[in-house]
């Protein structure tokens, strides 16, 4: 019985953090239609400025927060408004090419970031960083379980803001219907790059909440702008809500699998999930929470 | 159509000047042309870190030859080829390497996955491959007469740890954690025959995907089983995370060892803290090590980079002096004929004795000893052999909750 709640409670936290990396994937997702395949870099570039802030300025990863979601936010931005909104104007260049420049993007990242850190690991060591407190028997990570909380809070926020503000609706009715947006009198170029820039804060505060359980180096992000793909192809594009879902699933999935299959085919039961969501509920689970 | 053939021949001068000065005019090969040595490492990928360590090892070691006169007043010319850390790619560098380099020989391999696909293609292409590092057993175990290896097989790596087990501490039972890929699965495989050999009873044998954010699935496993031994065959971060988390489980069996690789690294007593204190490892290689030149060679990796070595520096540093001996005594500078040197070697490095001899399965392999080391108030310290050990190893470990 300890061995399934250890393992319930290991999913169910990892799966909050892969829920705030799935939604600004999907949210940028459900806007503009591409996919932005330099998502996990995005959150490499965070994770190293959290690194600097720790290890330069002593500055402690949650107070971070407050320098890497603007400095993201402004990144994305500017990745939006000057590399990818240019390749939407020019007529015979195919949305896809959008998808290839974040490819490219997501390479000059790395590369910059090789240059300026080396290969080297690095980590963030706090006082936190491995301490844990014990509930019934069941060990619970200090840091995981903030994260989880925090991710939760943005989960919340993001939720409200989508709902009830008219910048939020703006987004929502971009996602919904371009053209007829437009003729709402909504920016929509302004809202792209919106979107982008919260997109890019989210991925970012995702990767300073793992700063001080995981390590760090150039080439860490594929493997999350992929894992981030599956979130939210699970939530359904542009879905908060269902990103969430989408993360505690395949956070679910990757922690009973380990324990009860093996350890060796994370991956394999990730994407297993993956095709049969796509066969099986086309649209995510989008579909089940209609946000 | 006139422009057309003007454009043509023009191109055509071109490549015939460009053939001509790649491969320099016929019958002008004068002396001090230099000896070119292939080498394959990962320099991108998530294993750079470990290629960029050979890497400056490898031009520390060519360096210090070329300043000593070279070979025979000729300089080596390293030609070293990035494989990502990829089977496929490593593959195409191997074979660039000697198709469009001639290199006469050729070095490095590191992870087992990577060697194992490029020394496949030495093979068919006869050109020597000294592997200093990757060591899954079955490299040296084709009777490949062009394949060489400077380091011990993976199932050799706890020859120490077996001895230690033997006289000084008792364990019935173990757990086996190891990396998914070739390197873990057959050092893992070993170790558990090896294990059946010494009476000990092995209770879960799990492999993981290397670069996993939460090892505690696993590890709440092994706590169900409760082992007197953990033995993990991992790299240097997953090492520390799985150290890391096993200390937030409050998982204490009597003993954590690592069987090389990522547990002797600076980089996982810095990542894994507190928790790497008191975890054993096998090792190949310490600066304590009482092999001439070891420590020399430890002090001037600092000071020129301003980061410490570790073993597979030492390996990659190790095999140039093998491949520059190599190369003095061919009585050819053909791949056949420093082959034929290389078989013949008998040498000292920092590494170690090296000699390629044939035993058991393997041929053409280098035989070494190896070392059990204790991570202690964040130094790692030699404990086994008695007759090398620079500190008493504490066992068993003390428990998590009670330090």
């Amino acid at each position: 019985m300890d061995v399934f709640l250890q393992t319930l409670v290991a999913g169910i936290l990892k799966g909050g953090l892969y829920g705030l990396i799935g939604m600004g994937m999907s949210l940028i997702m459900g806007v503009m239609g591409i996919i932005n395949l330099a998502h996990g870099q995005l959150m490499m570039v965070a994770m190293y400025i959290t690194f600097v802030c720790f290890t330069y300025l002593g500055l402690d990863p949650y107070a971070a927060l407050l320098i890497t979601m603007p400095a993201l936010f402004l990144l994305g931005a500017l990745i939006q408004r000057y590399a990818l909104n240019p390749l939407m104007e020019v007529e015979s260049l195919l949305p896809e090419n959008q998808v290839l420049m974040t490819v490219g993007i997501g390479m000059v990242l790395t590369e910059i970031a090789r240059f300026i850190f080396s290969s080297d690991y690095k980590s963030v060591q706090t006082a936190y960083s491995s301490s844990s407190f014990f509930l019934g028997g069941i060990s619970f990570s200090v840091a995981l379980t903030a994260a989880f909380f925090i991710a939760l809070l943005f989960t919340g926020f993001m939720f409200w803001f989508l709902l009830k503000t008219d910048l939020g609706r703006a987004i929502r009715a971009t996602a919904q219907d371009k053209d007829a947006a437009l003729l709402m009198g909504v920016d929509a170029k302004r809202i792209t790059i919106l979107t982008f820039g919260i997109g890019s804060a989210l991925v970012a505060a995702a990767g300073t909440l793992l700063m001080p359980i995981y390590y760090l180096f150039p080439d860490i992000g594929s493997p999350f702008t992929r894992k981030a793909f599956v979130i939210t192809i699970l939530g359904g594009l542009g879905s908060t809500v269902g990103a969430i879902f989408g993360g505690l699933t395949l956070g679910l999935a990757e922690a009973f699998g380990a324990t009860y299959i093996g350890m060796a085919f994370d991956d394999m039961i990730g994407l297993l999930i993956f095709i049969l969501v796509l066969l099986f509920l086309p649209s995510g689970f989008k579909r089940l929470t209609k946000i | 159509m006139k422009g057309m053939k003007g454009t043509a021949t023009w191109f055509m001068g071109c490549l015939v000047l460009a053939a001509w000065l790649i491969a320099g005019y016929p019958g002008q090969a004068a002396a001090a042309d230099p000896l070119k040595v292939g080498v394959v490492l990962p320099l991108t990928g998530k294993l750079a870190k470990f290629g960029e360590i050979e890497q400056k090892s490898f031009l520390i070691a060519a360096e210090e030859i070329n300043a000593a006169g070279g070979i025979n007043g000729r300089p080596v010319q390293l030609i070293i080829e990035d494989t990502t850390g990829k089977p496929d790619v490593g593959r195409s560098a191997i074979e660039k390497l000697i198709s469009k380099d001639q290199v006469l020989v050729v070095g490095g391999g590191y992870s087992s996955s990577v060697t194992w696909a490029s020394v496949a293609v030495a093979q068919q292409r006869k050109v020597p491959f000294l592997v200093n590092t990757g060591s899954a057993d079955n490299i040296t175990e084709q009777g490949w007469e062009y394949i060489f290896r400077l380091n011990p097989p993976v199932s050799e790596y706890p020859q120490a740890l077996h001895s230690f087990l033997k006289e000084k501490a008792q364990v019935k039972t173990v757990a086996i954690l190891h990396e998914n890929t070739l390197f873990g699965q057959s050092g893992s495989k070993e170790f558990m025959e090896q294990c059946k050999d010494f009476g000990l009873e092995v209770l879960m044998k799990e492999g993981y995907e290397a670069g996993a954010v939460d090892f505690k699935p696993l590890l709440v496993k092994v706590k169900a089983q409760d082992p007197d031994l953990v033995y993990m065959i991992s790299y240097v971060m997953d090492a520390a995370l799985l150290m890391r988390q096993a200390k937030e489980l409050n998982l204490n069996p009597r003993l954590f060892v690592g069987g090389g690789a990522g547990f002797t690294l600076p980089e996982f007593q810095a990542n894994a803290g507190e928790a790497s204190e008191f975890v054993f490892s096998a090792t190949l290689w310490t600066p304590s090590v009482p092999y001439p030149g070891a420590r020399e060679y430890y002090e001037k990796f600092l000071d020129k980079y301003g980061t410490p070595t570790e073993y597979h520096g030492a390996e990659a540093y190790a095999a140039m002096y093998v491949i520059a001996d190599a190369l003095k005594r061919a009585a050819t500078f053909t791949p056949e004929g420093v082959r034929a040197a290389l078989a013949e070697t008998d040498m000292m490095t920092v590494f170690g004795p090296v000699k390629f001899i044939s035993y058991g399965k393997m041929t053409q392999q280098n035989k070494l000893p190896t070392f059990l080391v204790q991570w202690s108030q964040g130094k790692l310290e030699t404990v086994w052999p008695k007759e090398v050990a620079t500190a008493e190893p504490v066992y068993p470990f003390p428990r998590w909750d009670k330090r």
